[in-house]
């Protein structure tokens, strides 16, 4: 307990520096966890510097939260190490790692008042009754519960149970802060106002978090990095810009912007572009350079947001407006895309004709119906129902992924 | 006004005059009948005969007579075993269903069997089961003896220590129930959050399960006290002379002097003990509640 009193910055916590704002706080290597065949995280590796807001995003069963919880010291991996500031914490129990931890269920202690719990980690570290006092004063009156010190949780709101909990993981200062959807149980409006708390707390006083969630919304607004886990592998860890609009996989695309994706080919390739045939409409699409050899099986993927509606004919493809959905400051539309034949047969006989002799197209989706494209679209010129338009795209904001991937 | 309170029914002029107080006090009329023929009728019986004398005059000399020279004695011998029992039962069982709540569902339900089942044989079979055990060459002394632990055999029959054993073994499933039920409410993610802020194990212990499973251990423990005051067989048959408890010294005076009297002021005392205990520990927890209020 003494050494803990000792290491204990007596600083204050509102307005305080970060106890160490560079450097990395938290790195994991090659973690591995099993039950039984199942694997739920595979070799994950990451450095996560001191001061940043990093996410675990994903579904459920992706691994974010086992993952979490091999951080927090609640499970063992089976291999990997865990350092926190330099030291290694792998096989080290929850209480010696010196980490906080806030629970998607609060998990206040019934028989004590708020302000018991908040100063609880300070009692254990044996911070003097002055200086406890003191801090836990600051903390809560940061997060706006001045006068709640003397209630029960119970006689709290969730949303003030859950700023009572986020108080009681900080106000010790521990190096790096380790949320479980923390805003899980709450409501629509609590949870983005509770996000901006979180988000204005963490940058006010430095905060290292780690945050796991299944809101990519929750993600976005919050995180300088957010770790996109699928099948236990985290498939990318970027910032939300660069998982945007430089998505590594398809699934990252799909997972993050709902993108949409469709078939094609490589036609060729120059120093800046890579031109695309696409499957369907048989137009030709311009995307940055992808290092992909001509006549390669391509997946397309451009987020709805990033289409533009032009005229017939001029874009790299054609279609009718199926729906247009007027949702405020956009519109949300389908459009159907013109196939250039209605039968399979016909598809792949052109397909020859236009040069493509590596003709697998066995088991592809390619000439099943035509696609629906999903389009954001500002909403002053938006189309109407049943218009002919034509699609473009900037060439930057096109991805491409070798193979047949995403939907 | 009158339109918006027209949902509020009126407090009735008369209490028959609404249909509603009419038909509860139906449904209510059989529990009172019954309480008041097998209740409140033999307390109060109980109570008169307490304050007659033999030849119905009012006096208190059954009281005073319950509170002088031996009977006295054996009031506290009754309070001090009765204690004893709690204590034990409520330590034991604390440590029965700590273990229990821990293990599997499947398990933990075969364990409770096992601290249950026992009960359904008659107490005087257990209490026989137990003599045999604790007998100069029953199972315990001839272990103890057989391990080479010096004085063995132990004299652990017609003494305190059979006593406080055999009651402590009957009041054991209620304690394990009343606790277990108690240490299963508790979140055992309460404990990790503590153990995420740095608490140790013992820390975790006292501060966080003691303080949330502490209701638990009032009431089982006063369960216990209450059940053990006033129980017959067990200390009646592992007792000596020295360990007769009130209910046998009622028990003498109704069947051996037909002395209804002065039995009928020992329950009578045996009853506001109860009620003392109740009041104690409803007291001990306010008072701790209070304290904990000042505090914050």
């Amino acid at each position: 307990m003494a050494e803990f009193g000792v290491s204990t910055p007596s600083v204050g916590v509102a307005g305080a520096k970060p106890a160490a704002s560079t450097g990395k706080a938290l790195s994991v290597v090659a973690l591995r966890k099993t039950y039984g065949d199942a694997v739920a995280v595979d070799e994950a590796s990451m450095e996560i510097a001191a001061g940043e807001f990093v996410t675990f995003l994903g579904a459920s069963g992706s691994g974010k939260t086992t993952t979490l919880m091999m951080i927090a010291g609640f499970c063992e991996p089976d291999s990997g190490t865990i350092t926190v500031g330099g030291r290694d914490v792998t096989r080290l129990a929850p209480q010696k790692r010196n980490l906080g931890f806030v629970f998607q269920q609060y998990l206040l202690f019934p028989h004590m008042t708020v302000g018991e719990n908040v100063a609880f980690p300070l009692q254990l570290r044996g911070v003097p009754k002055e200086e406890i006092r003191r801090r836990v004063g600051q903390t809560l009156e940061m997060a706006g519960l001045s006068g709640f010190a003397g209630r029960r949780p119970r006689e709290l709101s969730g949303g003030q149970q859950q700023r009572v909990a986020l108080c009681r993981a900080l106000v010790y200062r521990p190096p790096v802060i380790l949320m479980d959807e923390p805003l899980g149980a709450l409501d629509k409006k609590l949870r983005d106002q509770l996000q901006v708390e979180i988000k204005t707390i963490q940058q006010e006083l430095g905060l290292t978090v780690i945050y796991v969630t299944h809101d990519q919304e929750e993600a976005l607004v919050l995180s300088d990095r957010i770790a996109v886990m699928r099948n236990g592998r985290i498939e990318q860890f970027d910032t939300p810009r660069e998982l945007f609009e430089r998505p590594k996989t398809a699934f990252v695309a799909d997972f993050l912007g709902a993108a949409n994706f469709l078939p094609g080919r490589v036609e060729q390739q120059s120093d800046a572009h890579t031109l695309v045939r696409l499957d369907h409409s048989g137009g030709l699409l311009k995307t940055r350079r992808h290092d992909l050899a001509a006549g390669v099986a391509v997946t397309v993927a451009v987020q709805p947001g990033r289409l533009r509606v032009c005229p017939p004919d001029d874009g790299f493809c054609t279609g009718t407006v199926e729906t247009a959905t007027y949702v405020g400051s956009v519109v949300r539309a389908g459009v159907r895309i013109d196939s250039r034949d209605t039968s399979r047969d016909t598809s792949r006989d052109t397909s020859r004709d236009t040069g493509r002799d590596t003709g697998r197209d066995t088991g592809r989706d390619t000439g099943r119906g035509a696609p629906l494209l999903r389009l954001e679209v500002p909403a002053g010129r938006g189309p109407v129902t049943g218009e002919r338009v034509g699609i473009c795209a900037d060439p930057d904001d096109v991805n491409l992924f070798p193979g047949e991937q995403g939907r | 006004m009158a339109a918006t309170l027209a949902g509020v029914p009126a407090r009735p002029r008369r209490l028959l005059a609404s249909r509603r107080t009419r038909i509860g006090i139906l449904y209510a009329l059989p529990a009172v009948a019954y309480l008041l023929a097998l209740f409140v009728y033999p307390i109060f019986s109980t109570l008169l005969l307490s304050v007659q004398d033999l030849d119905g005059s009012l006096t208190l000399h059954w009281y005073a007579d319950a509170l002088t020279g031996v009977n006295l004695s054996v009031l506290f011998t009754t309070l001090r075993i009765a204690a004893e029992t709690a204590l034990f039962s409520l330590v034991i069982g604390f440590l029965l269903a700590n273990a229990i709540s821990r293990l599997r569902p499947l398990p933990a339900a075969l364990a409770m069997l096992i601290v249950v089942v026992p009960h359904f044989i008659s107490a005087l079979v257990r209490t026989y089961g137990w003599i045999i055990m604790l007998g100069d060459k029953g199972l315990v002394n001839q272990l103890l003896a057989g391990l080479g632990v010096p004085g063995a055999p132990y004299q652990l029959l017609y003494n305190e220590i059979g006593v406080v054993i055999g009651t402590t073994a009957m009041m054991l499933p209620y304690t394990v129930l009343l606790l277990y039920g108690v240490m299963r409410g508790v979140d055992r993610r309460l404990l990790a959050a503590a153990a995420s802020m740095g608490a140790g194990r013992l820390v975790i212990f006292r501060r966080v399960y003691l303080p949330l499973v502490a209701p638990g251990l009032a009431t089982a423990g006063l369960l216990s006290f209450i059940l053990a005051l006033g129980y017959y067989i067990t200390p009646a048959l592992m007792g000596g002379p020295n360990q007769t408890m009130i209910a046998s010294l009622i028990n003498q005076q109704v069947m051996k002097q037909n002395q209804w009297n002065g039995a009928a002021a020992e329950g009578v005392i045996l009853l506001l003990l109860t009620f003392a205990g109740l009041l104690l520990v409803k007291l001990v927890s306010s008072l701790g509640e209070a304290k904990k209020r000042s505090a914050s």
